[in-house]
């Protein structure tokens, strides 16, 4: 907004830069005005959090804040597409933030060198002031954890996963719904299962499928047009077969039940 | 009888499972699962492997209707 309370005007360059969402009636100029005045935050920057910057970046959400502790290694270049070789040893954020920067400089983007935590999300990462939580991270304690933080601050969440040829998408519209969380569908005190990407492997499209569905399912949370809280979509893609399933909010349930 | 389905890496396992059994819960099916073909028990037991019953995530007690789909599908947690 500018100092007048009105929306603010958008340029020549963003009207040739945003122009294929302009042209759209369901997007236009007020869809890029949400777009250009949204906070989004996302964690972890590894094969899903790689598309989910480009896009989100690309489409001129107007700031972006990126958390991962990790740097770049070789093994990471066959899916982590915002990486160079030249990046190895680098921290993933910063490389992260000069490819985003250099996409589009018109959008600002803060970095954060570590894990997702309490201490990180209370403070210099609160999800307070963020429209949108993208959860990419590997593990059910950081996905836990983001997901009671923002049921608590009522941030939306995308959360998304992958391992092999398969991917999971779900999200939760915590500004509009109360109830039905990840813990009601996966247990937090569950153990990891013993297969990972660093063990099994992954498929590197696979990835970028999945982080583009939550670059998509962002930008249709924020311009309103989300209406799926909690229901999971699956990915096969050696069988090249999806499945959508629904959920139902547990009684009792510690985050979302009280 | 209860429709089978495994999703993903579990199809995979499962290929010479049945298409459909008798059972009163998705546990049980589990279970009949485990004693006739061991290492798709075994993934079966894996933390966080999901069961749904057509189409809604049940949890593994969730009583059945005769003709409902079963589906299990494998956890997927990297990013």
């Amino acid at each position: 907004m500018n100092i007048k309370g009105k929306p603010d005007q958008l340029s020549h360059e963003q009207f040739m830069r945003y122009s294929r969402h302009l042209l759209m009636d369901d997007i236009g100029e007020a869809g890029q005005q949400k777009l250009s005045h949204a906070r989004v935050l996302i964690v972890g920057l590894g094969g899903l959090g790689c598309p989910v910057a480009l896009y989100l970046a690309a489409a001129g959400v107007g700031h972006l804040s990126l958390c991962d502790p990790d740097r770049v290694e070789l093994s990471n270049l066959q899916r982590q597409v915002l990486y160079r070789e030249t990046d190895c040893e680098q921290f993933k954020v910063d490389c992260a933030a000069r490819e985003l920067r250099a996409l589009n400089p018109h959008i600002s983007v803060s970095t954060y060198r570590s894990e997702i935590s309490d201490a990180l999300i209370e403070g210099k990462a609160s999800v307070e002031g963020y429209d949108i939580v993208v959860d990419c991270t590997d593990n059910l304690a950081a996905r836990q954890l983001i997901n009671a933080r923002c049921h608590e601050k009522r941030i939306a969440v995308v959360s998304a996963s992958a391992l092999g040829w398969e991917g999971q998408l779900i999200a939760f519209d915590f500004a509009r719904h109360q109830r039905l969380c990840l813990n009601c569908i996966v247990d937090r005190d569950a153990a990891e299962p013993l297969q990972n990407c660093s063990n099994a492997g992954v498929v590197g499209p696979v990835l970028g499928a999945m982080g583009s569905l939550q670059a998509t399912t962002v930008i249709r949370i924020l311009l309103g047009y989300f209406d799926q809280h909690g229901e999971m979509q699956r990915y096969d893609g050696k069988a090249g077969r999806w499945l959508a399933l629904k959920a139902s909010a547990v009684d009792g349930c510690a985050v979302c039940g009280g | 009888m209860i429709k089978l389905l495994f999703f993903g890496r579990l199809g995979d396992i499962a290929k010479n499972a049945p298409a459909s059994v008798d059972a009163a819960t998705p546990a049980e099916i589990r279970d009949l699962l485990a004693a006739e073909f061991p290492a798709l028990g075994r993934e079966l037991h894996e933390p966080q492997v999901l069961v749904s019953v057509n189409q809604m995530i049940v949890s593994w007690n969730h009583p059945l209707a005769d003709g409902s789909e079963v589906a299990f599908l494998p956890p997927v947690t990297g990013g």
